[in-house]
């Protein structure tokens, strides 16, 4: 389907006049591909964060990450607020977003399981709250501690060896997590 | 389609995807999506590991770095929504109004009276074409969706669903996570 004009592959059909085709393609002075601000906290691209029922939140990233747009919104917002209701046509009906919550950072936990009489291993549960990926963390840990370690059910990790000490230090340092945040369970019966 | 998505819960596997396959699947998209030919390259690159995420539903992901380009459920691979805002020459625009907007960003289809008023501008289109839902006043697509009704039958039936929405921000194929290797 190589046509000659490549720029407009969307006007299939030419005798429907009365449809002006809004061409989708490409601007010359556009590189590609285009950046898009994403919200931080809704993950939408900014325009959108008004339809976020939790709008407030996003104010505040916008404030803190791109402040020359907040700067605008605000503008415009008070604009809309001076001319009366803006003409937006509404429908009924429920159209409220549903949005995803990110899960709140949990605790992490250490605990420290005997394996033999003098051998054990240290679970880790809880830093994929923390926006942390745990094949990346089970790698890091492996190499930190040269042991063993692997990611062994849904948000736990298993270390080879009794590193809950080290450990401690190590995810405040390497990932960022509060110390006041990870609490130590001490040896658990398996 | 991805209302309910969860990528912990409807992923089954993921294969690297063999160069052969790969190229019958770069020959495919130019042939869908005949301005993609430019960025290819850029958005398929050659050397890099892609990745073939197979969901339940018969849902196929096509990931470049663990972040998801195309999807597909069947047929034909479409782009995602990050591709689209990248390179949003690759579907036809069809644009609802305001109003419209919080109901397609929570999942429902577009209906022909939200594509038909003033606010709303649509282009040319078959039935069972892929589209990106642009909206009035705003500059990035909020959703991906296959027309239901030709542009023609949207316009005289004015009723009922226009244009099925497939993909949109916030489902879950948008907060799908990077998968890493
Ligand atoms: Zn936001």
């Amino acid at each position: 389907m190589a046509e000659a004009d490549v720029t407009d592959p969307v006007d299939l059909n030419e005798d429907s006049q009365k449809t002006k085709p809004k061409k989708s393609s490409k601007k010359k002075d556009v590189s590609y591909p285009l950046k898009v601000v994403y919200c931080g906290v809704c993950s939408m691209p900014v325009e959108y964060c008004e339809f976020n029922p939790a709008y407030k939140d996003c104010k505040k990233w916008l404030a803190e990450n791109c402040p020359d747009l907040f700067e605008r919104l605000t503008i415009e917002e008070e604009a809309d607020a001076g001319d009366g209701k803006k003409k937006k046509q509404k429908r009924g009906g429920r159209g409220v977003m549903k949005v995803k919550k990110k899960a709140e950072p949990q605790t992490v936990t250490i605990s420290r399981i005997q394996r033999q009489k003098k051998k054990y291993v240290t679970v880790v549960r809880g830093i994929g709250s923390h926006d942390i990926d745990l094949k990346d963390a089970a790698k890091a840990f492996a190499s930190r501690f040269s042991c063993g370690a692997s990611v062994s059910g849904d948000d736990e990790i298993v270390i080879q060896g009794d590193v809950t000490d080290d450990l401690l230090d190590y995810l405040s340092e390497k990932f960022n997590i509060d110390e006041d945040n990870i609490e130590d369970l001490g040896d658990v019966k398996k | 389609m991805f209302k309910k998505f969860n990528d912990k819960e409807n992923i089954s596997g993921t294969t690297q995807v063999k160069s052969s396959v790969i190229r019958s699947i770069r020959e495919k998209l130019l042939d869908t999506y005949p301005d993609i030919k430019d960025y290819l390259d850029q958005i398929l690159p050659k050397k890099e590991p892609i990745k073939l995420i197979k969901c339940h539903d018969h849902i196929e992901i096509l990931a470049l770095g663990g972040e998801p380009v195309f999807f597909k459920q069947r047929d034909f691979f479409m782009p995602t929504l990050k591709l689209l805002h990248k390179y949003p020459f690759l579907l036809p625009h069809q644009q609802v109004d305001q109003g419209a907007i919080q109901f397609v960003l929570s999942g429902a289809n577009i209906m022909c009276p939200g594509l038909t008023s003033p606010g709303a501008h649509l282009v040319q289109a078959d039935k069972e074409t892929v589209v990106a839902v642009m909206a009035e006043g705003k500059q990035h697509a909020l959703a991906i969706g296959v027309m239901k009704m030709s542009t023609e039958a949207i316009k005289s039936v004015n009723k009922g669903i226009g244009i099925e929405n497939v993909h949109y921000l916030s489902d879950g194929l948008w907060h799908m996570k990077a998968l890493k290797k």
